[in-house]
């Protein structure tokens, strides 16, 4: 058994070296330096200019990312399931968003123009 | 020997009343009919034979010993639906809960194995407490059968999974592994794990319903592939679904008698495309349009709505339909639309099934969520599952087919047969704008007038490239056809591609990236 000192990125390290076919005692003393955390990007976020909100049962979300065309109806409207409430443009398509409830629109979230993701909610019926 | 009758007689009366009328009682005031029940009304009427009638189990831990359970909680045989042989399991939710031990999972297990001897169609009614806990890893034993017989059987015979009542932790893999899976509205539950152990385990409160009900499994999960308002009407679904499906992997499907026109033309496709590129449509009429007698049977009708599935006859054959569908989502192509489609191609191509594909799409949908949910992974599912298949293939673009989701949607690269376009069609790598923008961007910028060049260009591009002619110069589109006549063009089209015949390399199966 031979002790070496060794330098890695400027950390000294003693270390045990041991011949082949010597008695199986190797134990070093090295301790491994914690490896620095790669800098991590943050994930980008959708980019969106609708306020967010809660979806609940009458909430109408965005089925994908786009642009608000136009809001079809606005707050106190009475609206019957499968009517078109609103239509986002997205994949070069005027994509008709339909009621998921019949009801009263109680509350408009988003106006004609507005960014949407996946997922926002633009109005809720109740 | 009228002693020995009698004793018969009212032993099997016996067994069949189940778990008897207290039970029975419960079960209807649920909406829920009994195993039996379910099986008279599925099967033509008084064809059902039963088998198995007498199995016990053969526990004695717990006072199991002194547990009766009438046919094991488990009915099953063989009868006629559609004049048709085919076998069934159903589970009797009146016999200790419907769980399921060592003999119950036997019972099924042959029910598989004789479907599978004879080439029928298999189906399985789930009603279940689940495993019975007295019973212990005979139980569990009785599951993993089921699930290795399910696989085998996958692929040769039509393995239906009907949920009518509770479904739940190991149990949901035997419909899981199996081609189409039905719920019920409010009586039936699918989940891995249920309300009360998320409660304790994450603190989420939900109902079950909620949690894995038959609309949580129709549009959010995609689990399952049909719901109903009740048990009579999903009963109406099975047998009208049955009616599509071959006996097994080396027939066809029945060739119905067709009272529609083959050549009938639908005028009303010459106008269904909107000369606004940004205008939607809906798919579903073109499909209704061109099939016998209008009549489309749509399958996860409401999961990815943007891709459509289902079956059509055209001249009384059952032909396979997947379908862009620009009213939702633009009809792009996205990680659930993928999945949809694959799966709904392979079982059409394990059961012999012609495919029709009906392409208008933007593309794949961009976004964040969309690549890290792994879009590369699933959309390769699609692909490979057109390209995979030997069935009849035939492609109808009616009007976008862009980049990679135009290769993807069956093009003819990926094996289709016959591609048939609409004057409207735009085959091209993506749409003229983002064409124009990166090809002349030079010259847009090097432009006194930019915003005009742009202009300019863009029209350039979209007069020499927006149409089906480039792609059937080089002969990726065979034909382009007037919509009016595509009812006729696609009988054509199937009728001589009858007697298609693949030849294949010999492997073992290929490695669909799942």
């Amino acid at each position: 058994m031979k002790k070496f000192n060794i330098k890695v990125d400027g950390v000294m390290h003693e270390v045990e070296v041991e011949e082949v076919g010597g008695s199986m005692v190797a134990a070093a003393s090295y301790v491994a330096p914690a490896p620095k955390a790669a800098p991590v990007a943050p994930a980008a976020p959708v980019a969106s200019s609708a306020p967010k909100a809660k979806a609940g049962s009458g909430s109408v979300v965005a089925p994908l990312q786009g642009t608000v065309q136009t809001i079809k109806v606005k707050v106190g409207d009475t609206v019957n399931a499968g009517d078109v409430v609103a239509v986002i443009e997205a994949m070069k398509m005027e994509n008709d968003i339909p009621a998921v409830a019949s009801g009263k629109v109680t509350q408009v979230y988003v106006s004609n123009g507005a960014k949407v993701a996946a997922g926002d909610v633009l109005l809720d019926i109740a | 020997m009228s002693r020995k009758l009698t004793e018969l007689n009212e032993l099997k009366l016996k067994l069949r009343s189940g778990g008897g009328e207290k039970a029975v009682e419960k079960q209807h005031s649920l909406g829920k009919m009994t195993a039996r029940e379910r099986l008279e009304k599925l099967f033509d009427a008084g064809t059902f034979v039963e088998t198995g009638l007498f199995v016990k189990h053969r526990c004695t831990n717990f006072g199991m010993d002194k547990k009766e359970s009438p046919a094991e909680g488990v009915v099953t045989g063989f009868g006629q639906i559609n004049g048709r042989l085919t076998y069934a399991a159903a589970q009797d939710f009146t016999v200790i809960g419907g769980s399921l031990g060592e003999m119950h999972a036997d019972k099924i297990v042959k029910c598989q194995e004789a479907a599978m001897k004879v080439g029928a169609p298999m189906i399985c009614i789930n009603d279940s407490g689940g495993a019975r806990i007295q019973e212990g890893v005979d139980a569990l034993s009785g599951y993993g059968r089921i699930f290795y017989n399910n696989t085998l059987a996958s692929g040769v015979i039509p393995q239906i999974s009907v949920i009518m009542g509770p479904c739940a932790g190991g149990a949901v893999y035997s419909p899981a592994i199996t081609d189409f899976i039905f719920m019920v509205e409010n009586t039936s539950q699918m989940f891995i794990t249920g309300p009360q152990v998320i409660k304790t385990v994450t603190g989420e409160d939900v109902t079950a319903e909620a949690l894995g009900g038959a609309m949580t499994h129709n549009s959010i999960s995609g689990v399952a592939h049909f719901h109903a308002a009740d048990e009579n009407a999903c009963i109406e679904q099975i047998r009208t679904l049955l009616s599509y499906l071959p006996q097994n992997n080396m027939e066809k499907a029945e060739t119905f008698a067709c009272s529609d026109d083959l050549n009938r033309l639908s005028p009303e496709l010459n106008d269904i495309v909107p000369e606004n590129p940004n205008k939607a449509y809906e798919m579903k009429d073109v499909i209704r349009a061109v099939a016998d007698d209008n009549v489309f049977f749509e399958t996860q009708s409401e999961y990815a709505k943007n891709i459509i599935t289902g079956f059509i006859r055209l001249a009384g054959k059952s032909i396979g339909i997947i379908a862009s569908e620009p009213k939702a989502m633009a009809g792009c192509l996205d990680i659930n639309a993928s999945d949809k489609a694959a799966r709904f191609i392979r079982t059409c191509d394990c059961f012999n099934i012609p495919i029709l594909t009906f392409e208008d799409v933007p593309g794949f949908l961009p976004g964040t969520q969309q690549e890290h949910g792994g879009i590369i992974r699933h959309g390769a599912k699609m692909l490979f599952a057109y390209s995979e298949a030997s069935v009849p293939m035939v492609t109808v673009i009616t009007r976008k087919a862009y980049g990679g989701a135009y290769i993807g949607m069956c093009s003819k690269h990926l094996g289709a047969d016959i591609v048939y376009a609409w004057p409207e069609a735009q085959i091209a790598v993506m749409g003229a704008e983002g064409a124009a923008n990166i090809i002349f961007a030079k010259d847009i910028k090097a432009s006194e007038n930019p915003q005009e060049e742009r202009a300019k260009k863009i029209a350039e591009y979209d007069n020499m490239m927006m149409n089906p002619y480039v792609a059937a110069s080089r002969g990726y589109v065979d034909d382009v056809i007037e919509p009016a006549t595509t009812r006729k063009m696609l009988i054509a089209a199937f009728n001589s591609l009858e007697t298609k015949v693949v030849r294949k390399a010999n492997k073992k199966h290929g490695n669909i990236p799942l």
